[in-house]
């Protein structure tokens, strides 16, 4: 019954296999998020369109994605897909199911923000003789995105955070190696510390990104 | 504001250093079981014939009753014991932690693993399989080359399968369910793991079937934190019982007896 006594060598050694896996978080979140966003926008933009159709079906996909446990969504992609006879690999299994829960809430942060835009601006656009997909393209969007961005942004940190659960599926992200590590040399505190550690800096570097890219936004002219 | 933020990480890195240092336990871990009036036990859920769960959700097989079997002697009640389910991946975690007192979740012996916790003599011989969909055509490691091959992460088939055959892609699960549906799945062409759980999965699914001749054998044993001699003592001495009272006979004819011919005895 010792202290337990730290081996930051350990560390040392397992971080090349550490970065490897971070490498992969960082791709498969980055290409998760493009894809979200679009996504979330484009059925936000549906969910506008005049009749009741259009806006029951986003509302029935948002509510199963954003109301069931990503993780159950993996599995179902991964294990339960190939048993109706559609196989994707694991990272486009991963993907697929990290971009459908994203833009589950994207839909929602984005209907919002379209909401938000005053009716008068509606107004205004159509007297000035705008059709409806112009009035979406030069005058809503534009207006909604920048109300949506904070909500957007933290939508964006969870999905990083979120990925680590590709793992379960064999994924060789941040979150298998730190368990592919730890479940060998049994430094459990310093691995998955260190895998912390590196989460923090990808999610702050993206918060960065972020804020850079809201600060650009705001000086845009509308 | 920095003043306020560097006190506040000073007071925290200060509080976590204190918890860290404190020694995990002054007492035996025999003597706190004794106290609390329970055993708490690392089972497996995913793994028969060791440990499973049953239709009604109760955990089964022969870890299980090895743990029902301490707390009898320990406290006269064999219900007097709480099963936590593990996996290979984080039952010496969870001893390390204390989330449990003892593994009896078919741990093999290995070096690596007797720097980190006290094994008890061995209680089981296991040595690895293949386990294949029916209509494969792969017969032995030597097949595995350029093959997709689950693993369980953790598990010690993984180390075994990197050195014995370099070229298999290896994929990793936490479970053997997982492992499991990845082969019925097409996503692995093999999954190497313990035999017995192999030829127990073989029986089970009739779309698969164990192929291979068992390889590297190396012996199973119970585990509880390290340096914690006189538990352990204590944990060997009640084998020892087990195999003297016949206790070890009945469990192995109950859980082994279909597959008896291709398992080795301790």
């Amino acid at each position: 019954m010792t202290a337990y006594g730290f081996d930051w060598a350990a560390v040392v050694r397992g971080l090349p296999y550490l970065l490897e896996g971070a490498g992969l978080t960082v791709v498969i979140s980055s290409i998760a998020m493009v894809l979200a966003v679009l996504l979330g926008l484009a059925l936000a933009a549906i969910a506008q369109a005049p009749g009741h159709l259009a806006r029951r079906l986003v509302a029935a996909y948002v509510e199963a994605f954003r109301n069931t446990p990503l993780l159950i969504q993996i599995f179902i992609v991964y294990f339960g897909l190939p048993q109706l006879g559609l196989k994707l690999s694991p990272f486009l299994s991963g993907l697929a199911a990290l971009v459908l829960y994203a833009a589950a809430y994207n839909t929602e942060i984005f209907r919002a923000g379209m909401e938000a835009v005053p009716q008068g601006q509606f107004e205004a656009a159509r007297s000035a003789g705008l059709g409806e997909l112009q009035i979406l393209r030069y005058v809503i969007v534009p207006q909604a995105v920048r109300i949506s961005f904070p909500a957007l942004g933290n939508n964006l940190v969870s999905l990083v955070k979120n990925s680590s659960l590709v793992s379960t599926i064999g994924m060789v992200e941040l979150m298998f190696v730190a368990n592919d590590i730890s479940f060998n040399n049994f430094r459990t505190f310093e691995i998955y510390g260190a895998a912390a550690v590196i989460y923090v800096v990808i999610v702050l570097t993206l918060t960065r990104l972020l804020r850079a890219a809201e600060g650009r936004l705001l000086r845009a002219p509308a | 504001m920095s003043l306020i933020r560097r006190s506040i990480l000073a007071a925290l890195a200060t509080a976590l250093i204190a918890t860290l240092t404190a020694p995990a336990g002054a007492q035996s871990t025999l003597e706190t079981v004794r106290k609390r009036g329970k055993l708490i036990a690392g089972v497996k859920t995913d793994f028969p014939p060791f440990g499973t769960v049953d239709a009604a959700g109760r955990n089964v097989g022969f870890d299980v009753d090895v743990a029902h079997r301490f707390a009898r002697a320990l406290f006269n009640d064999e219900n007097q014991v709480e099963l936590v389910a593990v996996t290979s991946g984080n039952r010496i975690p969870f001893l390390q932690s204390s989330k449990i007192d003892v593994i009896i979740a078919t741990v093999t012996i290995t070096d690596e693993r007797r720097q980190v916790v006290e094994f008890s003599d061995p209680y089981f011989m296991s040595g690895s399989l293949i386990l294949v969909p029916k209509a494969s055509a792969v017969k032995s490691l030597d097949d595995l080359g350029g093959k997709t091959v689950a693993v369980i992460q953790g598990a010690i088939q993984d180390k075994d399968v990197e050195q014995l055959q370099p070229n298999a892609n290896r994929l990793k699960f936490g479970k053997v369910s997982e492992a499991v549906l990845a082969l019925k799945g097409g996503r692995a062409d093999a999954y190497v793991h313990d035999d017995i759980v192999i030829l127990s999965l073989a029986r089970e699914n009739a779309d698969l079937k164990a192929v291979g001749k068992t390889f590297v054998p190396r012996p199973y044993g119970i585990a509880v934190r390290k340096g914690d001699t006189e538990f352990i003592n204590w944990v060997n001495a009640e084998l020892r019982r087990m195999h003297t009272d016949g206790t070890y006979e009945r469990l192995w004819k109950k859980y082994f007896a279909d597959v008896e011919q291709f398992l080795l005895r301790p």
